[in-house]
């Protein structure tokens, strides 16, 4: 479970977040909201790239903020970014083990891990493949996999079907559904892709110029006319 | 353990074959005015190393190689004429306290990048360029700096290595290991760190990694294979100048670093020969040893223009070429 207590970022006069708050419970949950509507910041907040001004964030009961980003990531917590971070002078195996390398696990059991989710995402013949010869979905696919090793929390995925097709998209949706029984970890999506986040996420939070307007069952939410009103740019409706 | 820790590469057993070649080959063929080149090329080829390591891993550049050679050889010094130690402790000691200053260099150092980190490392090693032209290198004098004026107390050479070309060959054996103590790093967890913080320092801290620490960690990987280095260059000579160390060395040291390619084995070897045997062949020839600056302008030019990889990277794209239309006329 991850609870987001009144977040507020301001980068100079800008305020980027005002006051967010949520409880993220379901399994797979998506953040959406239009373009600067504070997604990626509020993302960027929980895994320490941005110091919020006030308010607080806790993983499984603990506090977040507090941690460096790199000791977030030992705690459990996943994130990808719009642009998937894939070294190409690792092999697919190497980009996955990177994830687990701090812990002190017996080697093999790091392996068979990274061997395991590298089957879960379909990249397991592929894993000895160097990252610069990899495809855009392979690159994608294998963040994917390194998102899923050792144990993670929450895995937070930024835009993950951003560039990819139609099917491509549909198959990553798949990917996502499974995390949760696969590692037990909670998956929070940003994505503009509304056909996917209504597909997969039980629940979703909406962001507009750094406030929430909505949160709550995916379907409820899509539903609400303030929710439309963002999305489609028109009159905001009475509250 | 991981296993591909001992995968040997074409390009490591190419490695490797040159190392021995060179271990057998050019003690036997070379006069006393060649031994000393190609000791001191060997030994700056293990420098060259470590600069080159930290910027084709991290892409840091570091302007003070030399400097921390310098550290090295005098840390040897130092402890030469203090205790009655083997070579072989006082040089692992050098490279131990060179890493040591790497690190601290590495603490102001860590929070910039690119020009501004280059810029600091270029004043780290202008700093130690005037300390060691202040209180220049120990000789066998008394008290801390141990320098006396007149003839230098003698330097215990390594037991293994008596003579200028058994000297070549220890000097060659010490290099090899440094060039496998890095590739070890970079095949296991620091090199798959290094590799995701290059891509993005943001995406190895969301892997869980901890930019600051591998960071420092390659500054003292660097600095010690420096420090050896420095040591070597003291053993094979037995006193050291602080001409040797000027700052201007370090620019030239990364710039032929580029030159030769900084990311292959064959890349630092080209480097050194560059950076010590070409000055000696035109010498040789009875040219200026200036021109030297010239063509490593143009190779400069050349590797900026042409080479990303340097010119090693050349070499090995066309032995791959090659070799693969041998491949294809096979098919």
């Amino acid at each position: 479970m991850i609870d987001i207590d009144a977040i507020t970022v301001r980068f100079g006069g800008l305020v980027a977040l005002n006051e967010v708050s949520a409880t993220l419970s379901a399994p797979v949950a998506g953040i959406i909201g239009p373009n600067g509507a504070g997604k990626t910041t509020l993302m960027n907040v929980v895994s320490g790239f941005i110091t919020a001004h006030s308010g607080r964030v806790m993983v499984e009961g603990q506090d977040f903020l507090a941690l460096a980003p790199h000791r977030r990531a030992q705690k459990g917590l996943r994130r990808s970014f719009q642009k998937e971070q894939i070294a190409d002078d690792l092999t697919v195996l190497e980009n996955v083990l990177v994830q687990t390398d701090w812990s002190l696990t017996g080697w093999s059991a790091k392996r068979a891990e990274a061997m395991d989710m590298l089957a879960v995402v379909g990249l397991a013949d592929r894993a000895d493949k160097i990252g610069g010869a990899l495809s855009g979905f392979e690159r994608r696919l294998t963040d994917v996999a390194r998102c899923m090793v050792g144990k993670p929390h929450l895995i937070m995925f930024d835009e993950p079907a951003g560039g990819l097709s139609v099917d491509e998209t549909r198959q990553l949706g798949d990917l996502i559904v499974q995390i949760h029984t696969l590692t037990g970890a909670q998956t929070v999506i940003i994505d503009h892709d509304v056909e996917l986040i209504s597909r997969i996420c039980a629940e979703t939070l909406v962001l507009d110029f750094g406030r929430r307007i909505a949160f709550g069952p995916t379907a409820d939410v899509l539903a609400d006319p303030r929710v439309k009103a963002a999305y489609l740019g028109t009159e905001e409706v009475a509250q | 353990m991981d296993r591909s820790l001992l995968r040997i590469t074409p390009s490591g057993a190419a490695g490797l074959i040159f190392a021995a070649a060179s271990f057998v080959f050019l003690p036997m063929v070379l006069g006393s005015y060649w031994l000393a080149i190609f000791t001191s090329a060997a030994i700056f080829a293990m420098a060259i190393s470590g600069v080159a390591f930290m910027y084709a891993r991290l892409g840091m550049v570091s302007l003070t190689q030399v400097g921390l050679m310098g550290i090295g050889g005098w840390v040897t010094l130092r402890l030469n004429y203090l205790w009655d130690m083997p070579f072989e402790v006082n040089m692992v000691l050098a490279a131990l306290a060179t890493m040591i200053c790497g690190w601290i260099l590495a603490l102001p150092a860590l929070r910039m990048r690119g020009l501004y980190l280059a810029l600091v490392t270029l004043m780290a090693a202008g700093g130690l360029e005037i300390l060691f032209a202040t209180y220049q290198f120990p000789n066998g004098g008394e008290g801390f700096w141990g320098v006396k004026i007149g003839s230098n107390a003698p330097f215990r050479r390594p037991a293994l290595a008596q003579t200028p070309e058994a000297y070549l060959r220890y000097v060659i054996v010490v290099a090899t290991l440094g060039f496998l103590f890095i590739e070890g790093q970079r095949r296991l967890f620091p090199g798959r760190a290094w590799a995701l913080i290059r891509r993005s320092e943001a995406a190895a801290m969301a892997a869980g990694v901890n930019v600051t620490l591998y960071k420092t960690w390659a500054f003292g990987i660097a600095g010690a294979i420096a420090g050896a280095s420095g040591a070597l260059l003291a053993g094979s000579l037995g006193l050291l100048d602080d001409g040797t160390f000027r700052s201007s060395e370090s620019i030239m040291l990364f710039a032929l670093a580029v030159v030769g390619g900084a990311r292959f084995w064959l890349g630092a070897v080209i480097a050194a020969v560059l950076f010590r045997v070409l000055p000696g062949l035109l010498n040789t020839w009875g040219v200026d040893t200036d021109l030297a600056f010239v063509i490593f302008g143009a190779g400069l030019l050349h590797a900026l223009i042409t080479a990303p990889n340097g010119i090693a990277g050349q070499i090995f794209d066309l032995v791959a070429n090659l070799r693969g239309k041998k491949g294809k006329t096979h098919d």
